[in-house]
């Protein structure tokens, strides 16, 4: 295990270091050049070299890899270009408020998912099971950013109940907080939701079918009891492996939902990044997505070992 | 190995198949006779006639540069479901053939392939598009690509795990005995068999693929105006959607109702095939 | 589902209470900008909500009211030595900055020599090309010296990037801006918000009536519009256009939209072929019906223009008309050796709906002439180094210029400075009429010589411009006194924001 769990490890590290490299390539093919988004479209050759000179553009590639990554290594992600301010307290102020967006989302995801999964696996083919059926092939059917946009028009253009866009630090006021949140959290766990929801429902008819589930009814135990005591546990299992690759696709789901909501997160950060061909930034939120990925995947793959023990000596890339 | 006497065998076909592909063959169908169907093209613009709601003439109205929405959304199925089916098919092409190789092989070469894909998948998928995407500049095909890309290690995963689990049965063990060539073994012998679960998996990656194409459209880096791409249409429209509604509902629809026919032929092929679903894939 | 309904009722609650919050604070105004702030530098500003941030916190030389007449603002008045080539300008006394330094001379000096400074990157450097040298006279007067007599030159410096710059803060201007504005900078969250509050020490301060104003950045336009519904914020500046007739029908907001100068248009490579060839140009001007291209662009909202003298100026040429001709532009493409047409790539910048729509109906109206046109989606950031000065055709737009010459010489004269990056034109006969309107200080003369221009501009069609386009604010009802500024700045003299309780 401590050999697997080493193993693992290291291609995590190995797996940032290809990234940041990637990440240093594609800004080099990236077209576009960071002077002229600092300097605007009509800037003077000589205004572009001055810049370029300044940000030492000019050396060679190897050179500009080196220099970020070992101040990279000493803790310092740089200054971005374009906004001339650090890029650390950039990221991390970025990261902390989609955490909250990605954590509330998680948790509801979780939540609602397990529940409409084990209510509708206990009572399959009930009015219920049926409701959540066509619901959840709805949810999946629709794109994340239609749901969103249709969510603002109705609950904040039409019944102008919530705000459509945007953030408040919980130092604002939990309430209004809160309320900013309900939107693209809502957004979020429509788009999910669905997935767990349905693996929790075919996972409970399994189990609720296994001989000491019928063991235990037949010594005569209360439906609940067999449910919550025996059932649900087991059947949980295979659910809380998916939770965790979840947390990874919530990262993507961010994207888009920070874009249409204007929630200033990581997302939107990146995506800038991307736009202006900010180095020093898109290297950081890259690479800070792609570390909380990867231990999303180990924290999954554990999981799943701890499920079936036959996986222990093999790949455990199976899935 | 299926026989096909035991497929003649079972009694009907699932419901979720015989609703999915009929819904799905009218879609395909209606937009191929499109040009029957309304009396404008996908494109030509009226600027007597914008934003007009759905009456006789324009049976779904028009947008705002008076282009008729019906004509738009029929010729648009063809570019989404066409993106979805490229995507999937690229990954397909790709992704099998490695994971075959990988699971059959073992070793050194499974390894690398496997190391690869771990670097792959510690991406997130919107994540990886938008750095393939952002590096050129935006088209249809190359979208489709983004997106073949992004679930090649997903088949390579599938695939991989089906022929690490065939390549010690009797019949692989017969084959190499025989002494078939390693293309023989892989695509005659293992892929035959591995087709059910990659079957049902490929086709619920089409309406994936095709979600996923709508968002790169919907981020600007997909396909391009005046294309009539479901995605694109709503990105379009978002700015009308009070006062016409119908420009985004139209290919919204269209939209859910593709997805969930493809998803009900997956889930029919499921059954019919006899597929466990497998956790996490 | 127990779980879900109390959900949705805590979403009610909140929403009941987030309400109450929100008119809590009444002389707050939130206004809406779609796109992030690069820079807190005025003189590195590069767009339009940079401009309005700048416009808020720093003052220039002399300003631009909303019908577009320039007063003074820092300066008090101007003085021009005979041959219009020595300028003096006296700066308005007991003006502080917002860190308490008092300004003098020093400062402008510092802010200009700064502009000129090429290693700066400040887009004013090309527009102060005929400055020779900035000097401090005394403590309170700054003289400009030219290198060609200029009539215009205190319009000139209305220029967004020409905010006065503390002489003592040239390292802090990125983090900690300090200017002579109405109001003080207290806060940036790159990709939410900028906030700032009233400066007490204004020199106009009894005409602020607002305590904090939040600059809320929202990309999506609909989300901006559904904002500004919902009460989440007070005014949407530069509303889009499409979403105007939707936005009039509430009857909590009201929309101030008003003709400018702003212009789109279509960028043609003079030097590449098939633009190199003037007939071809011509046929396409000739096919581009304007009067369509408002109404499919802009949804009405502007009027078809020549060049970037807009409709409303008195020097408009309003002999020449907007009647498109096929036939002739078919004659003229058949002449030019392409009866059959050509393939031709359109780009358009992504994210600017108006222009993004033009290419897509240029698309369209060219079919008629045989040219087969596809539509390319290109990030703006990325114009440049792909785009500007290198594509057949693209689609570009520009802000009002309060200097006609400001608005046309870098444009179209051969040594332009902007001419070079994006049609690569040169014609004698145009450089002839700018050079002379240049050095006219009779204003009918003046005007005569930009009518002439017009025509020229239709005979060798450098570029076809499409239309300016009309300018809009989009606000709740409870914004008093507020009128949209035609060069797109905040001017929040005078405006409250008086909510209900």
């Amino acid at each position: 295990m401590a050999g697997y769990l080493t193993r693992r490890l290291g291609q995590i590290v190995f797996t940032i270091l290809a990234m940041s490299v990637v990440i240093f390539g594609i800004t080099q093919v990236l077209p576009g050049n960071v002077a002229y988004v600092i300097a605007g479209q009509f800037a003077t050759p000589d205004q572009i070299a001055a810049i370029e000179t300044r940000l030492g553009l000019n050396d060679p590639m190897w050179q500009q890899f080196l220099r970020w990554a070992g101040a990279a290594l000493q803790g310092d992600l740089g200054t971005s270009m374009v906004m001339s301010r650090p890029v650390g307290p950039l990221v991390a102020e970025a990261l902390g408020r989609s955490a909250q967006l990605a954590g509330v989302s998680f948790l509801l995801v979780a939540l609602i998912g397990v529940v409409v999964g084990v209510v509708s696996g206990v009572r399959a083919g009930g009015w219920f099971d049926r409701v959540a059926l066509v619901v959840t092939w709805l949810s999946v059917a629709m794109p994340q950013f239609f749901i969103a946009i249709v969510l603002v028009l109705l609950f904040s253009g039409h019944l102008g109940w919530l705000p459509a866009t945007g953030y408040t630090p919980i130092s604002g006021g939990v309430l209004n907080w809160l309320s900013h949140l309900i939107l693209p959290v809502a957004t979020l766990v429509v788009g999910l939701f669905a997935h767990v929801a349905s693996l929790q429902r075919a996972s409970m008819i399994e189990t609720l079918g296994a001989s000491y589930v019928r063991a235990a009814r037949a010594k005569g135990l209360s439906e609940r009891k067999v449910i919550t005591r025996h059932a649900l546990r087991n059947a949980l299992i295979p659910t809380v492996t998916v939770l965790t690759l979840d947390l990874g696709i919530l990262m993507g789901g961010i994207v888009v939902v920070e874009t249409v909501f204007s929630y200033p997160g990581l997302g939107r950060l990146m995506i800038t990044a991307v736009e202006q061909k900010d180095l020093p930034v898109l290297q950081a939120s890259v690479l800070t997505v792609t570390v909380i990925y990867a231990f999303a995947n180990l924290i999954a793959d554990l999981c799943y070992l701890a499920l079936d023990p036959r996986l222990r000596t093999g790949h455990a890339g199976v899935r | 190995m299926l026989a096909s006497a035991e497929l003649r065998a079972r009694p009907r076909l699932p419901l979720p198949l015989v609703i999915g592909s009929s819904l799905l063959l009218a879609i395909l169908m209606a937009s191929l006779a499109a040009p029957f169907i309304t009396a404008f093209d996908f494109d030509a613009m009226d600027v007597t006639a914008r934003m007009k709601a759905p009456d006789a003439v324009h049976l779904l109205g028009t947008d705002e540069f008076g282009r008729d929405v019906l004509s738009r959304t029929l010729h648009g199925a063809s570019t989404s479901i066409g993106l979805g089916v490229a995507a999937t098919a690229f990954a397909f092409a790709i992704g099998v053939p490695l994971g075959l190789l990988g699971g059959y092989m073992r070793g050194r070469l499974d390894d690398a392939i496997m190391r690869t894909v771990d670097i792959l998948v510690s991406i997130p998928p919107v994540m990886l598009g938008l750095l393939i995407l952002a590096s050129t500049s935006p088209g249809v095909w190359k979208a489709a690509l983004a997106v073949g890309i992004i679930y090649i290690p997903i088949l390579i995963r599938l695939s991989r795990s089906v022929a690490l689990s065939l390549a010690q049965e009797e019949f692989i063990l017969a084959a190499r005995t025989r002494g078939e060539g390693l293309g023989w073994i892989l695509f005659r012998e293992i892929l035959p068999n591995a087709l059910p679960p990659l079957v049902v998996e490929t086709s619920l990656r089409i309406s994936f693929a095709i979600l996923l194409g709508a968002v790169f459209s919907f981020l600007g880096l997909g396909t391009q105006p005046p294309s009539s791409d479901w995605g694109l249409m709503i990105a379009e429209a978002r700015p009308y959607l009070e006062q016409a509604p119908w420009i985004a509902l139209a290919p919204g629809v269209a939209l859910c109702v593709t997805v969930i026919s493809i998803n009900l032929v997956g889930e029919g092929l499921r059954q019919f095939l006899d597929v466990r679903s497998q956790p996490g894939a | 589902m127990p779980g879900f309904f109390t959900v949705s009722r805590a979403c009610l609650i909140v929403a009941a209470l987030g309400g109450l919050i929100g008119s809590a604070a009444a002389a707050d105004l939130k206004v809406a900008l779609s796109t992030n702030l690069n820079t807190l530098d005025p003189a590195t500003a590069t767009f339009g909500e940079e401009y309005v941030y700048s416009g808020l916190v720093f003052s220039a030389l002399m300003g631009t009211d909303a019908d577009g007449k320039v007063y003074p603002d820092l300066a008090v008045s101007s003085q021009a030595s005979a041959d219009l080539k020595s300028w003096d300008f006296k700066l308005r006394p007991g003006v502080r900055f917002q860190h308490g330094k008092p300004l003098t001379s020093e400062d402008v000096v510092f802010t200009f020599r700064r502009i000129l400074e090429p290693g700066t990157g400040s887009g004013a450097r090309s527009d102060l090309g005929l400055v020779e040298s900035v000097e401090a006279v005394d403590d309170m007067t700054v003289r400009f010296k030219l290198s060609v007599p200029y009539a215009s030159f205190p319009e000139l410096l209305t220029g967004r990037h020409m905010r006065i710059l503390a002489s003592d803060r040239a390292d802090s201007i990125k983090t900690s801006p300090s200017g002579t504005g109405p109001f003080r900078f207290v806060k940036y969250t790159p990709g939410d918000s900028v906030e700032l509050e009233r400066n007490p020490d204004y020199y106009g301060a009894d005409r602020i009536k607002l305590d904090k104003v939040v600059l809320r950045i929202i990309p999506e336009a609909a989300s901006r519009v559904a904002a500004l519904r919902a009460g989440d914020i007070d005014m949407i500046w530069n509303a889009p256009l499409e979403t105007i007739p939707d936005l009039k029908r509430n009857p909590d907001v009201a929309v101030d939209a008003r003709p400018s100068g702003t212009w789109d248009g279509f960028v043609l490579n003079n030097t590449k072929p098939p633009f190199n060839d003037v007939r071809v140009r011509r046929a396409v001007y000739l096919t581009l019906d304007k009067r369509a291209l408002v109404q499919f662009a802009l949804d009405g909202q502007g009027e078809p223009t020549h060049s970037p003298i807009a409709p409303t100026d008195p020097a408009f040429n309003k002999a020449i008309g907007f009647q498109p001709n096929i036939a002739e532009a078919k004659r003229l493409m058949a002449e030019a050796g392409h009866p059959n047409g050509f393939k031709l790539d359109i780009t358009v910048p992504v994210g600017r709906p108006a222009r993004e729509r033009l290419g897509v109906v240029a698309q369209q109206l060219l079919r008629q002439i045989g040219i087969q046109v596809a539509v390319q989606r290109v990030p703006y950031n990325r114009y440049s180094t792909e785009i500007a000065g290198i594509a057949p055709m693209y689609v570009d737009g520009f802000f009002a210029r309060t200097v006609i010459d400001a608005a046309v010489y870098p444009w179209f004269h051969s040594k332009g400075a902007w001419n070079g990056r994006m049609w690569r034109y040169s014609s004698p006969r145009m450089d002839a009429v700018l050079d002379e309107a240049r050095r006219t200080p009779a204003v009918d003369k003046q005007r005569d010589l930009y009518r002439q221009y017009q025509q020229i501009m239709v005979d060798e069609v450098p570029g076809i411009i499409a239309y300016v386009s009309n300018v809009a604010t989009a606000y709740r009802t409870s914004v008093k006194n507020y009128r949209t500024n035609p060069f797109l700045w905040l001017d929040l003299a005078d405006v409250e924001n008086v909510k209900a309780p």
